[in-house]
């Protein structure tokens, strides 16, 4: 999950306010200290309410409402219908509400950067469908790497994470073959940090590149907020 | 030829289609929201001329009759509540002979390039882009270094690629906090899961929609290999919630599933909903059905749910709850359940 406002990964907690998720440091800006203070703050600080108003006015202070009649020349489109139905009128608003758009896009999707295909050159692809053994005709018990058990939460009442966990089971003995085809958000810090060895002694440094960009991003997303 | 949605696909004990859409748009003419009636029809004669008449069907939405309608909204190229046909002079759909391979000419964007095929194949993306690169090989294509394909709605720049598996999930469906532990998987490879369901509409389903969201900062390639990975997860996934129901609550199982199949085949009159739910059941129970009595291949159980999942009118409206519906619906039904025997 991502925040909405600064696009950055959530890896704390998730603050949600008024359907909006925020990271801490987000929310910290938007004036919304209140919802990241723990009870204790509020013994230790009885004018925390006080605090909380000032910093909101503030932050009122700060807001730019000068861009909202910002139109495109070409096609008279206005910042405000942009940012009321997230669509643009023409090339031209590209440049012209450049700022706006670059925010919207981190919003939803934490990167503005294309790294597609260039027009008219084909994308350099190799995926293919690989048709997956059906469970009754060929599985073999513990051979399966995803189980969502439907039972187990229904016996412990636990939440709803616990119950039909979807677990990845047997990843000791890392190969660097297992390394370069997984999905690096899918390993843990640890199996990161076996792999960056691992591709290392193996003198794949492009992939153990990969591995310690992943890591580092973890860590540094980590301190975010 | 048979339609798209006939054909036999692989994995399709889970996964009923996957589709590829390219967005483009062409320079020289504003976006969708901002383009006027005469650049509009401009726009639709440079798009037409542009289009190989030998490949495809179709044309101006204006000259559609009734039944065309109906039938491209069957097909999954019209929207179900045929919305996309306010306007029609604005718009132009072109397809070809099975309805896999389409253009989309003034809904949302310029152009919308969409391949369709029946069950688990990411080849959909080949056929989609190789019509795309023809278009742009024909066309002025509107592209930016920096955000690569402009598009109106700023959340398709980029790639302008949309990856879409349409899943049916009856077993983590009915298994406590499936969907919520799926939910979270899927973000994890920053794709989405929604119900099958039109704006407004309520889910009534365990039919969803799992999609690709990023156009920025990813290759093609990579979004087609996270896209493997993860319905590889829902199906395996999906599989094992199926045998744990069927192997743990085999008695109760078996029950609903015969129960299911009897009021598929013969029923008078059935609503969507009930329909939908029986189809469920079938679905999870159909590989530990032992009896061998009922005769059903994944082909003619897909055929059924897509259909019903694609009648043109939300389940909100009253007309899809007519008794009249509900006794087209049951027939068509029984019709093709009766021609698997």
């Amino acid at each position: 999950m991502r925040c909405e406002r600064c696009g950055k990964e959530l890896t704390n907690r998730i603050i949600k306010i008024n359907g909006v998720t925020y990271c801490d440091n987000c929310a910290r800006l938007m004036g919304y200290d209140r919802f990241l203070r723990e009870p204790s703050d509020l013994m230790g600080n009885p004018f925390a309410p006080l605090d909380q108003i000032a910093s909101s006015l503030m932050q009122m202070s700060e807001l730019d409402f000068g861009n909202s009649t910002l139109t495109c020349p070409k096609c008279g489109m206005t910042l405000r219908e942009f940012e009321n139905e997230g669509r643009v009128g023409c090339i031209e608003c590209y440049n012209t509400f450049n700022e706006n758009i670059i925010r919207e896009m981190f919003k939803q999707q934490g990167n503005s950067e294309y790294a597609g295909r260039l027009p008219a050159q084909s994308a350099d692809t190799d995926a293919e469908t690989k048709e997956i053994p059906q469970i009754k005709k060929t599985a073999k018990p513990g051979i399966e790497t995803v189980k969502m058990d439907p039972s187990a939460n229904k016996a412990t009442g636990k939440e709803e994470t616990k119950a039909a966990s979807v677990k990845e089971e047997e990843k000791g003995g890392l190969t660097i073959e297992q390394l370069a085809k997984a999905d690096l958000g899918m390993l843990s810090d640890d199996d990161l940090e076996k792999g960056i060895k691992i591709a290392a002694e193996a003198e794949e440094y492009k992939l153990a590149s990969r591995l310690r960009d992943e890591l580092k991003g973890r860590k540094d997303g980590g301190n975010n907020g | 030829m048979a339609e798209w949605y006939t054909n036999e696909g692989k994995d399709n004990d889970v996964v009923l289609s996957t589709k590829a859409c390219i967005v483009r748009n062409i320079k020289g003419y504003n976006f969708m929201p901002r383009l006027d009636d005469k650049e509009c029809q401009s726009l639709l004669e440079t798009v037409d001329n542009a289009v190989d008449k030998s490949i495809y069907n179709g044309g101006n939405a204006a000259d559609f009759d009734n039944e065309t309608v109906l039938r491209l909204t069957r097909l999954q190229i019209l929207g179900r509540e045929a919305s996309q046909l306010v306007e029609p002079e604005r718009k132009a759909f072109y397809y070809n002979d099975d309805a896999s391979l389409s253009i989309t000419v003034g809904c949302g964007e310029h152009l919308t390039v969409k391949a369709m095929k029946q069950g688990h194949d990411i080849g959909v993306y080949k056929t989609a882009e190789k019509e795309a690169l023809n278009l742009e090989s024909k066309l002025d294509i509107a592209f930016s270094e920096n955000y690569g394909f402009l598009t109106s709605n700023v959340r398709l720049a980029g790639t302008g690629l949309k990856i879409l598996y349409t899943v049916s999930l009856p077993a983590i469906s009915k298994t406590e906090g499936g969907i919520a532990a799926l939910t979270q998987r899927v973000s994890q490879y920053e794709w989405t899961i929604y119900p099958f369901a039109d704006r407004g509409e309520i889910a009534d389903s365990d039919v969803y929609i799992i999609a690709s969201v990023n156009t920025l900062g990813v290759t093609e390639d990579e979004l087609l290999k996270r896209g493997e990975m993860l319905i590889t997860d829902v199906i395996k996934a999906e599989r094992a919630c199926r045998e744990e129901i069927a192997t743990s609550k085999k008695e109760q199982s078996a029950d609903i599933y015969g129960r299911s199949y009897g009021t598929l085949r013969y029923a008078g009159m059935i609503s969507r909903s009930e329909a939908l739910q029986a189809l469920g059941w079938i679905r999870l129970y159909h590989d530990y059905d032992d009896s061998g009595e009922i005769k059903l291949s994944w082909n003619t159980l897909d055929k059924i749910t897509m259909d019903i999942l694609w009648e043109p009118g939300a389940p909100s409206r009253k007309s899809s709850q007519s008794a009249a519906s509900q006794k087209y619906r049951a027939n068509g039904i029984r019709n093709i359940l009766k021609g698997d025997e």
